[in-house]
This record gives C-alpha cells, structure tokens and sequence, in this order.
C-alpha cells in the first residue's frame, strides 16, 4: 500500500471538498438505511395498532412523525444521491487536473526525460491511463471504505444499546466478515493477477506491432496464418487470467451478500427473543433486520474496487518510478566539460568526443572538432554514423561518455531543431513561440515568410490564433517542418542545430529558405546534419562522420 | 474507413456477436432470475416470521423451522448470484476471443497493402483496448437488460396477488422511469454535441504536452506549458461539469421514483392496516402482506438501478463496435475470391508455364481510373525483372499482384504455373518483420532446421556479422535490446539474411532501398546479386539506377500502360 501513499497525500490537499464529499455519500446512505427501516417499523406499529383497534382495544399511534421522517427520507435520499454525484464528480476533476499538472512538473524537471524513459509507443497512453486511475482513487475506494467501516460500527453500536449484547456480537461478527470478504480477502485472490494486467497486454502489443509491420513479409513467407494462431492463443491467456478477476469479485460479492442476508436472519430471529420477552416492542424488532438489509448497498462498491486494487497499485508504482526518475543514468560520471574555451573566438570544441550507449553499443566515436563564432557547419553522414547523437551532445541533451567537449563564453543559449518534428495541438502562436513570451507579430510574420508558410497561416481561421493539430488545421508533413524550423529561428540563440532541416520539403522550398536563412540569421552560428550536403544549406565547412566501428 | 455512424447496424453487429454464444449468457440471465426469485422467497419468509411472532403470537420454537427454507433461500441467492458473475465473465471471455480472432481474419483477407494505410499502433489499440471495451456489455450490461425485465415483472405479479394496488403503484413507475432518463439523456447529448470542439481540444492537452516534452524543454518552455495546463484542465471540469449536471438528473430520477414508490406503499400499508383505507384490497393487508409488498418495493427497482450503473459500458461498446465494424466490413469488401484469377493456368500447348506469367492484367482502385491496363509479363526462372517508373504508376501494384496481396480485375497472374502466393516467397520491402527474440529466432522464423554455421553465414553476406559478433551471445543474444532497435538498413539486411537461407524460388522487392545510407544499399545490392546468382526469380519495384543494372528486363509503367526495355 505504500505506493498509493504520495497520490493519496496529493489526494488529501484539499480536505475540506472530500470531507463534504464523505458527508453527501453519508446522508444519501443513510437516508437509504432508514428509509426502509423506518417503513417497516412503520407498517409494523400500525399493523399492531390495528389489531388492537380491531379487538376493540384503545390504542394510539402517532403516524404523523413516522410519516413525514418517511417523507423526509425518500426526498434526502434522492437529493443527496444527486448532490453527490455532482460535488463528487466535481471534486474527481480538479484532482485529476492537479496530478496532470504534478505530474508534468516531475516530469519536465528532468532533463532530456523523455529521451531516457521512452519505452515504446504505448507510454504516453499507459502513462495517461494510470493518472486516471489515481484519481478514482478516493471516490471509489477510500471513501466507501471508510463509510461502510463507519455504518457497520453505527450498527453495531444501536444493535449493543437498543437490543442485546448478543445482538451486537451476532450482526457485529457476521458484518465485518462481509466487509473482510469484500476488501482484504479479494484483495488477496486477485492481488497478483491484476498487478500484471498491463504488463500482460503491452507484450502482446509489441507482438502485435511487430507482427503488423512485417505483414507483408510474413504473408509471403506464408507465415500469417501461424503467426495469427500464436498470438490469439497469447491473448486467450491472458484474457482467462483477467477473466478470473471479474470471477472472484463476483463470488465475493455473493458470499458478502450470504453474510448480510445471514445478519438478517439472526438480527430477526434474536429481535423476536428480545420482543417475546418484553425487552423491545415488535416494531422495533423489525428495525434491526430492515437495516441490514440495506448494508448490501453500502458494501457494494467495495468488490469492484478491491478487486483491482492490484492494478491500482501497479500503476501508482509506475507513475511513482516515472515522476521520482532520475536525469541520467550512472554511466561512471564523465566529466565532458573542460571549462571555456582559450581561443575567445572559438563557440564550442570537441575533442575525441564518444557516446556509448546502454549495451556497449557506440553512437558516437572519436569525434575532434571545432566550431567557431559565425560559422556555419554541415555535417553529412550515412545512417547510423552518429549525426544526431553529434548535435544531441552540442545541444547539451545527452553526455559525452568519453573525450573533452569546451564550451566558449559566447554560448549562452542553443536553439535545436530535432530530427522528428513535434507540432503541439495549439495555436499557431503558440507553436511558434512556446514559452509564450512577447513577439513583435511583424517578426513572426518575417519569420513565416522566410520558411514560405505566410500564405497557409493567413488563410487559417484564426491566422496566428489559430487552431493547429487535431480539430484544427492539418498541416503537411513539409508545413510541419517549417513550422518547427521557423519555433528554432524564433528563438533567440546563439547556436542554431538543425537536425536534417527539409525533411518532407522539396528542392525548390528548401532552396528558397537556405537562401533567406543567411540573412536571418546573420552573426549567428549554425550547425546543420543531414545525409546529403545538397539537403543543408550553404555552409562554410563541412564534417564528413564515419560510422563507429561494427557497422 | 468509413466515417458514417450507423447506430442501428452497431447494436445489430452487438447482438449477431452475442449469437453464437447463447448458451453462457442464457446461464446467465437464468441465475439472475433464480438470485431474484430466491430473494423473493427470503422476503416473504421474513415477512411471516414477523407476522407469526408479533400478530398471531406464535412461539418462537414452533417457528424454528421456518428457519431452514430461509437459510436456503440466502444460500440459494449467493450463489445465484455467484453463477450469474461466473456465466457473464464466461460469455464476454468467448465473445471477445471471436472478435479477435475475426479482426485478425479481415486482416488477413484485406492484405498488407490496405493495411499500410493504419498505423500499426492505432490497430493494435483497436485489436486490444477495443475489444476489451466490450466485456462490460456482454458481461454486465446485457444480461441486465433481460433481467431488468424478468425480475420486476416476476415481483409485479407476486405483488399483485398479495394487493393489487400497490402492485398499480408500482406499475405505474416503470415506464415513468425509462421515458424520463431518456429524456434527460437525449439533453445531455445535445449539450455534448455542443461542447464536442471545446472538449476535444481540451482533453488532449496533457497528453499533447508530455509527447512534445523535449521540446518544450529546448524552448524553455515547460513552465508555460504547465500553466497552461492547469487552465485547460480547469476548463475541461467546468464544461465536463455542465454536461455532467444534466446526465446525473436522470439517475436522480430513477433515486427519486425508486424511493418515492418505498414511501408511497409504506404509508399506503400502514393507512390500510390502520383501517383508515376502505377502497381496494386494503382491508385484506396483514403484517405479513404489508412487509412483504415493502420489502420487495426496493426489489422492484433494483435490477433498474444496476441497469443505469452500467450504462456507460454500453456507450463504450457501441463505440468499439462501430470501429471494429468499419474495420471488419473495410477487409471483407477487400476480400476479392482470393482464389480467383490465378487459378487458370498458362496451359499453352498443354505444358504447365514454370515462369512468372502475367496476361492482360489490368486494376483500378477506383472505378474509371485503372493503376494497370492490360499489363503482360513473362519472367523465366532465374531472371530479374525490374519495374520503374513514376510513383503511383503501378509499380507497387503489380507487385501486389503478383505477390497475390491483390487480385486483378481483369487479366491472370501465374507463378510457376500456380495462382499468385500459393506457395512461400521472400518479400523485401520497407517495414521488415521483426521478433521479439534473438537473431536465431528471427532467422529460424523462415528456416526451421538451419543450424548455427548457417545463420551466421547468412548474416554474414549480409555484413551484420561484426554486430553480431559484438553482442555478447552472439546469434543467441536478443535483437533489439535495452528499447534500441536496429536501424532501417541493420532490419532490411536481416530481412535479406533471412531470404537467402529460406532459398525461395522468387523474390519481390519493394522499393528495398528507399531511404537507407549508402553502406546499406551496397550491401543489398550485393545480396540481389547473389541471389540472382543462385538463381533466383527476381522481380523488383524501384527507382534506384544501380538496381536497373542488375535486372534482365525493365519494365516501365506509366498510368497503366507498360513499356518493356
């Protein structure tokens, strides 16, 4: 359970909302409980009041408090069940929009996270997924919790002081092992099963992946057939395993409900004893048993939520492993930077620079060179030979495992174009310019009209407030290059990296901006990597890289 | 894929699933009736018990066995209402095994030339996430429906015979309730419908926000990003809450009649045996009536209220289904008889063709606008055929047909003497097929009985063995380790170790050397030499020159037409 400590403490920030929250849930509960309680103790009293009347007895009833608490009743019922499912959807909401914006805080504080902790497409959806969990956490499981816990002592308690101690240990003993078998023995039986839940299904979207790219070449090879059985076998597996989850929750359920009914039958049966010899009236012998039988609703949620409190468990702990990571592993400590650089003139050096990577496997080897101050470098290389490692590490992205990287005095700031465009689904602006500082709109525009795109965003609705992304303007593969070659020019640096600049933009664009970018960026450095020289611009030097030994 | 909803066509494509699997879910509505009629029977044993003791002033010793048909009624019940959980899970289990095994069907029959169109991630969302979304309507929602209906009615006429009016009551609720929280629905949709931009901009900020975390970091901008965030979120609650206000009235109605019904008949009851009521059947109430008609009020009400609790399921289902749907009908309309035109074979003069044949083939993607137009062909065994020309000029597509992922329209595709993908062939295209294991795995995939020696041969020729001599197991050490895969020349060249040891008699070649670095691209070259050598069949789709120097004959497609060189 200590997992779910740091989310429950996020959780508990705001007390006051959970506790009316708890308070709703009460009353509704509550209003459940006595409603029919008080109906039979109702239908009881006047059934003896009748009698009695019939035999010609006097007898009096007060039926207008009765009646009106029944009233009374089925209006607090409905309205708290109303009330709280607002407030508490309300309430399930801001937390949900609280760990989103923790979680995203510990997350962007480490840098180069995204590039360490990358495992596989489906990172982000689990990522979002276990957040969604965590929110449901109080409403579903701690807050029913502690309301059966405290119905069944409130009962326990009327059983000891309105009937008989025996009373209170029949339906007290036979409440709590409804409760156990609801919550911790469920938990037990499934614990284990539901922890590796998503574990299960991410390796069989891996195989499936792998299998959907490789569906050409498997239906050649006559495979596919095959390969289909495997993993419909894979996921009969798990989907049994799962399926014993939802098993469990519904045995418990019943055998809770066996228990409840049990409660029913004993607090009846000691309630007629205590009526026969003269301790209660008959009224008040149905009382007891007509509010055990309400105990089923207050007991209900909680198999669902226990039964997959494993599951529960297993995704704080990931988001705990995500949120507590680390920037950068361990590698030995290699220390890159050597200080400034002597020569004043000289931006940044590299001598004998090598990153190897988990695995032994070498991205970068060997790597001297040296940029100076208004130069503008290309470096060209086959796929593989370590270009975006290269300009990762002048960047300041990723760490040097080897050699000596100097870093001038002038290089304050680094604007860096990666080699995969991201195009956030937001305003134009807002792409352009993330950080949302304030830009002279005519230097935006400027900026458009460098990467040929001032036509296509005047013709968004919206223009610059414009919608981009999904349920916005889609752009092409080349717009979006721009669009993000234009955030990189926007920003004001020293160093400009561009990674493979024109990719998905043809020939004559390209030629066009190459040519604007001399001007733009006058006095700036830049430090460009493609596979071609012909897909850079013009550049004063060029570094050709070999690929690391092993390819 | 279709974009049309077509609700109607949805639900019916729920039920067909549901069809073939009648049994479990028989079972299951079967113990849902029994859990019901056992509660009835506990009821009314209670009821009497009470009766007995309070009115009649039996001894409580006589009463003692009444006792054992009410602890069997409560056992009974629990497990009812166990089998009832353990059916349901069965059915939805089977259910959704089918649905993967169909999807993975309409794969195979739509081909791997449709399917390059999804993104293999959002198919693997569909195959697993999808379908799980329609356990809970199997599973819960379902059954439910049929016994929201059985139970009550069972309770209506046990009602009645114990007083008629209150039965009425309790009547009179029941279509209240449904045509209500239709009501109620039908609004809240529209409110949705009215927010549908707002929200969908709205709800994808996180999400958006940590895919494009490097950069907002390179920019400086993470802070920004953050506030924006709590802001969208704040929003989000805010509209999420003004359609949530008015989706929650209709479970308020269903609170609301529910209680009211328990209040309505408590007094009515309690005025009848007080004798305070001389219209209906109030004088024939006793203790025993009055308890029971009480007790099973809530009962009434109760497979209504699990109902509307899983609601949502339904709504998840439907919209699963219809994803699944489109996707299912995309593959079958695909699904030309794949045994079709390949079957006549080139008997000219009596003898069997052993070469690759093509006659008059022609295709059209859309009709009017042909890809191929009376296209022929012949390739003879060991020689390499290449096919160029402009891209969309039929290059890939006549490949298709002759690896049998198509069939023509028009015309026959026959390979060595047998219909097109009859028989194994190597394909080298774009997105080789990886494993998830070790280089032997991968190798073994295609040549079962190929021994070590051979394996590192074959990777060998194909220059991944210092790669692999790097590894520490060498062919036994896995693939793609630590998340780092290989790189797309390291994944065609294994594609190409793989051919040259299954030794197939024709080989395809889609565009193999698009986008690779040099190094690569000499390697393979050099691997379709060799090939050729061996005396393989080789037909390629390419632009790439040095590739035309290795081929025989090239064939210049240009919208349809053919020009052979």
């Amino acid at each position: 359970m200590r997992e779910l400590v740091p989310w429950l403490t996020l959780i508990f920030r705001d007390k006051r909302r959970l506790v009316v929250g708890a308070l709703l849930i009460l009353l509704t509960l509550v209003s459940g409980l006595g409603l029919l309680a008080l109906s039979g103790w109702f239908i009881t009293a006047t059934a003896v009041t009748g009698m009695l009347l019939a035999a010609g007895i006097a007898a009096q009833l007060n039926i207008y408090t009765p009646g009106g608490g029944i009233r009374l009743f089925a209006v607090t019922r409905t309205v708290g069940r109303y009330l709280e499912r607002v407030y508490n959807h309300d309430t399930v909401l801001r937390l949900l929009a609280a760990l989103r914006v923790t979680l995203f805080q510990a997350l962007s504080s480490v840098p180069g996270f995204q590039r360490q902790h990358l495992k596989g497409a489906d990172w982000l959806a689990r990522l979002t997924s276990d957040v969604d969990v965590m929110d449901t956490l109080y409403l579903r499981l701690v807050a029913p919790t502690l309301l059966a816990l405290l119905l069944t002592g409130g009962l326990i308690a009327v059983a000891l002081f309105v009937y008989s101690p025996l009373m209170a240990g029949f339906v007290g003993a036979l409440l709590v092992l409804a409760f156990l078998l609801s919550t911790a023995a469920l938990h037990l039986r499934n614990g284990e099963v539901a922890r590796q839940r998503v574990d299960g299904q991410n390796a069989l979207r891996e195989r499936l992946i792998d299998q959907l790219r490789g569906q050409a070449e498997l239906t050649a090879a006559g495979l596919l057939a095959q390969t289909h059985e495997d993993l419909a076998r894979q996921a009969s597996i798990w989907s049994t395993d799962q399926s014993r989850l939802g098993r469990n929750i519904a045995w418990h359920r019943a055998l809770s409900g066996i228990c409840i009914n049990l409660a029913v039958l004993v607090a009846l049966w000691v309630g007629l004893e205590l009526y026969r010899g003269g301790a209660i009236s008959g009224p008040v012998a149905v009382l007891m048993p007509l509010m055990l039988l309400g105990m089923a609703e207050v007991l209900g949620p909680l198999p669902d939520a226990f039964g997959v409190l494993g599951s529960t468990q297993a995704a704080a702990r990931r988001l705990n492993a995500v949120s507590n990571a680390e920037g950068g592993e361990d590698r030995g400590r290699h220390s890159d930077t050597a200080g400034g650089t002597q020569d004043a003139s000289l931006l940044l050096s590299f001598q004998d620079v090598s990153v190897c990577r988990e695995g032994q496997v070498v991205a970068l080897e060997g790597v001297t060179a040296a940029i100076r101050c208004g130069e503008w470098v290309g470096v060209v290389g086959a796929s593989g030979s370590g270009k975006s490692t290269l300009l990762d590490v002048a960047a300041g992205l990723v760490e040097a495992t080897g050699g000596v990287i100097a870093r001038g005095a002038g290089l304050q700031r680094v604007a860096y174009l990666e080699q995969q465009t991201v195009i956030f689904n937001d305003t134009v602006r807002r792409n352009l310019v993330p950080d949302g500082r304030q830009l002279d709109d005519a230097l935006i525009w400027r900026t458009l009209a460098l990467v040929r795109l001032d036509e296509r965003i005047s013709q968004i609705p919206g223009q610059l407030d414009g919608w981009l992304g999904r349920l916005g303007s889609q752009l092409s593969g080349g717009e979006a290059r721009r669009i993000a070659l234009a955030r990189t020019l926007l920003r004001e640096a020293d160093l400009v990296v561009l990674d493979e600049p024109f990719t998905g933009v043809d020939a004559a664009t390209s030629a066009a901006i190459s040519c604007g970018m001399r001007q733009y960026l006058e006095g700036r450095t830049l430090l460009v990597a493609a596979h071609d020289a012909s897909a850079m611009p013009e550049v004063d030097r060029l570094l050709m890289l070999q690929p690391p030994r092993g390819e | 894929m279709s974009a049309t909803t077509n609700p109607r066509e949805t639900r019916r494509w729920l039920s067909e699933l549901a069809r073939g699997h009648r049994r479990p879910i028989a079972l299951t509505i079967l113990a849902g009736t029994l859990a019901g009629v056992a509660t009835i029977v506990q009821m009314g044993l209670l009821a009497y018990l009470v009766h007995q003791a309070v009115i009649v002033g039996a001894g409580l010793p006589s009463l003692v066995v009444w006792l054992i048909p009410l602890v069997v009624a409560v056992l009974v019940r629990g497990l009812a209402q166990g089998l009832q959980g353990h059916f349901a899970a069965n059915a939805s289990e089977r259910i959704r095994g089918d649905v993967r095994r169909n999807l993975m069907a309409s794969w195979r029959h739509a081909g791997p030339q449709s399917l390059k169109q999804e993104s293999p991630a959002a198919l693997s969302s569909e195959w697993i996430e999808q379908v799980e979304a329609l356990h809970g309507y199997y599973a819960h929602f379902l059954p439910q429906m049929v016994l929201s209906a059985v139970v009550p009615m069972i309770i209506l006429v046990v009602v009645g015979a114990l007083d008629w009016l209150a039965a009425i009551f309790l009547l009179l609720s029941a279509p209240l309730i449904p045509l209500f929280m239709a009501l109620v629905g039908m609004g809240a949709e529209k409110l949705n419908q009215q927010h549908f931009l707002t929200m969908g901009r709205l709800s994808g900020q996180f999400l958006d926000k940590i895919r494009g975390l490097t950069t907002l970091q390179l920019f400086d901008a993470t802070e920004r990003a953050a506030a924006d965030l709590e802001k969208a979120s704040d929003r989000f609650r805010v509209v999420t809450m003004k359609t949530l206000k008015v989706a929650f009235l209709s479970s308020a109605v269903l609170e609301f009649f529910s209680s009211v019904a328990i209040a309505v008949v408590a007094i009515y009851i309690g005025f009848g045996l007080l004798g305070y009521i001389d219209y209906g059947p109030a004088d024939q109430l006793t203790l025993y009536s009055g308890l029971f008609v009480l007790m099973l009020a809530p009962e009434f009400f109760q497979p209504l209220r699990q109902l509307a609790q899983h609601y949502h399921d339904r709504a998840a289902a439907l919209g699963a289904a219809e994803l699944l749907r489109a996707r299912m009908a995309c593959g079958s309309s695909e699904c030309v008889a794949s045994e079709a035109a390949g079957g006549e074979m080139t008997r000219e003069g009596g003898a069997i063709s052993q070469a690759v044949v093509v006659k008059d083939a022609s295709f059209a993607y859309q009709p009017g606008l042909p890809v191929l137009d009376r296209v022929s062909l012949t390739v003879e065994p060991g020689q390499c055929l290449a096919l160029c020309g402009p891209s969309g000029g039929g290059k890939s597509t006549l490949l298709n047909l002759l690896a049998g992922f198509s069939q023509p329209d028009f015309g026959v595709v026959s390979i060595f003497g047998k219909p097109a993908g009859s028989t194994p062939f190597g394909w080298l295209g774009q997105s080789p097929f990886l494993l998830q294991g070790s280089w032997a795995d991968n190798l073994r995939l295609v040549a079962p009985s190929a021994s070590d020696d051979d394996m590192i041969g074959a990777l060998e020729k194909v220059g991944l063995g210092p790669l692999v001599n790097q590894r520490a197991r060498g062919i036994h050490s896995a693939v793609s380790e630590t998340g780092h895969g290989l790189s797309g020349g390291q994944a065609r060249r294994l594609a190409l170790a793989r051919v040259l040891l299954a030794d197939y008699k024709l080989v395809l070649l889609d565009e193999p050397t698009a986008g690779l670095d040099l190094a690569s691209q000499r390697i393979l070259i050099e691997g379709f030499r060799q090939l050729k050598l061996a005396g393989k069949t080789l037909v390629l789709a390419t632009h790439h020159q040095s590739l035309l120097e290795i081929a025989d004959k090239v064939l210049t497609l240009d919208n349809g037409g053919s020009v052979h060189a």
